[in-house]
C-alpha cells in the first residue's frame, strides 16, 4: 500500500478540510430556513428562491463533507472516550446526507409546480432538519473542541504514549 | 489569560477555559464564511448567466438571473448581520484564551501574535463585510436597478480577493485551536497531566 506523509496533526495536508466544507452545509441549511420562514410570513416570494438555492448548495456540500469527514475520522487518534460521539456523528452525517437530499428534491418539485407558494408542511420538516443539524454541529464540535481530534498537542501526546 | 480581572467576572470556567462546553465563535464562523462566500459565488453566477444558461438547461434546473442575484444579495446581508456576533464572541473567547507561550505555529508566529492578528483582522473583516454589503445594496437598489447585470465586475473582483483574506484569517484562527490547543478540553487536560480518557462520553 502507499504511505501518506502525515503532519503533526495526523493529516496529509495542513489543516482539517471537513470543518471547512461543513461551513456550506451549516450556513446554507440555516439561511435557507430563515429565508423560507421570513418569505412565508411576509409573502416575499423572492426569498423562496434564496431558500431553494441555499438548499441546492447544501446538498452538494454535505456529500463532500461526508467524504472528507470519513477520511479525517480514519486518520484520527481515537481513544475510548471519543468512540461513542464519533460513531453517533458518523451515523448522523450519513443520515443527514440522505435527509437533506430528500428534502431538497421535495423543494425542487415544489418550486417547479408552485414557485410562489411554500406549503407549511415543508416548513415543519425544515424545522425538524434544523434540530438535527444543531445536534450534529454539537457532536462535531465535541470531537474537536472537547476530545481534540487532529489537535497538535493531543496528537503529540498520544504519539508519546500518553494514550489511555 | 488567568488574571484576577477574569476571576472578578465571577463566571464558572470549565477545563477549556470557557464558561460553556464548546466555544461559540467557531460555530458563528460557519455562518459568516458560508454566507459570504456563497453570496459572491451566486453574484458571479448571475454575472456570467448567459454562459451558464445552457448548463442549467441541460441539468433541467430552471434558473432565472434575478433569482441568482437575490441569493447574492440576501446571503451577503445575512453575513453582515451575523458577523457582528461572530466578532463579539471572538473577542470574548480571545480574552479567555490561555495558550502555551513557548510554541510557534506553522507560520512561525507565536500564540500572542496569532491572537493579536486574528483579533485585529476580525474587526477589519467586519468593516469590510459591512462595506461590501453597503456597496452591493447601492448597486442593487440605485446604480444598476434596471440593468440585467446587477453587480459591477470590480465588485466581484474585490469579493474574490476578500475570500483570500478570509482564508488567511481563518487559517490563523484555525491554528489557535489545532496548533496551540486554545479552548480545547483534551489539550488542557494533557497539559495538566490528566488523562483525556476520563472525559465524559
Amino acid at each position: 500500500m502507499f504511505a501518506l506523509n502525515l503532519n503533526s496533526q495526523n493529516l496529509p495536508y495542513p489543516d482539517p478540510v471537513h470543518p471547512i466544507v461543513v461551513h456550506f452545509v451549516i450556513a446554507m441549511v440555516f439561511f435557507s430556513f430563515i429565508c423560507d420562514v421570513i418569505g412565508y410570513f411576509t409573502r416575499n416570494t423572492r426569498l423562496f428562491e434564496v431558500g431553494f438555492w441555499n438548499m441546492f448548495v447544501a446538498v452538494i456540500a454535505i456529500f463532500v463533507a461526508i467524504i472528507f469527514g470519513q477520511f479525517e475520522a480514519g486518520l484520527a487518534q481515537i481513544y475510548p472516550a471519543v468512540q461513542p460521539t464519533l460513531n453517533f456523528h458518523t451515523l448522523m452525517g450519513w443520515s443527514l446526507g440522505a435527509i437533506i437530499a430528500i428534502i431538497t428534491a421535495w423543494r425542487f418539485v415544489i418550486r417547479d409546480r408552485h414557485p410562489l407558494k411554500l406549503p407549511p408542511a415543508y416548513l415543519g420538516v425544515a424545522t425538524f432538519l434544523i434540530c438535527l443539524v444543531f445536534l450534529q454541529i454539537y457532536l462535531g464540535s465535541k470531537l474537536f473542541w472537547v476530545y481534540g481530534l487532529h489537535v497538535e498537542p493531543v496528537v503529540e501526546a498520544m504519539k508519546q504514549g500518553v494514550s489511555p | 489569560m488567568n488574571s484576577p480581572l477574569i476571576d472578578s467576572l465571577g463566571l464558572r470556567f470549565g477545563a477549556n477555559g470557557l464558561p460553556y462546553e464548546v466555544p461559540l465563535h467557531p460555530q458563528l464562523v460557519h455562518l459568516t464564511l458560508g454566507l459570504f462566500i456563497i453570496a459572491i459565488f451566486f453574484d458571479i453566477a448571475g454575472a456570467i448567466f448567459p454562459i451558464e444558461r445552457p448548463i442549467f438547461k441541460f441539468l433541467g434546473i430552471p434558473a432565472i438571473r434575478s433569482g441568482l442575484f437575490d441569493v447574492g444579495w440576501y446571503n451577503l446581508l445575512g453575513a453582515a448581520v451575523v458577523t457582528f456576533f461572530t466578532v463579539a464572541f471572538g473577542f470574548f473567547e480571545l480574552m479567555l484564551a490561555n495558550p502555551p507561550i513557548n510554541q510557534k505555529s506553522d507560520w512561525g508566529l507565536n500564540a500572542s501574535w496569532t491572537m493579536l492578528l486574528h483579533g485585529l483582522g476580525g474587526v477589519l473583516l467586519l468593516g469590510i463585510i459591512v462595506a461590501m454589503t453597503v456597496w452591493r445594496g447601492l448597486q442593487r437598489y440605485y446604480w444598476l436597478k434596471n440593468a440585467s447585470r446587477q453587480v459591477q465586475w470590480f465588485y466581484l473582483l474585490v469579493g474574490i480577493s476578500i475570500m483570500g483574506l478570509l482564508y488567511l484569517h481563518g487559517t490563523l484562527g484555525g491554528q489557535l485551536g489545532s496548533e496551540f490547543g486554545v479552548h480545547i478540553t483534551a489539550a488542557k487536560l494533557l497539559q495538566e497531566g490528566a488523562n483525556p480518557n476520563l472525559l465524559p462520553k
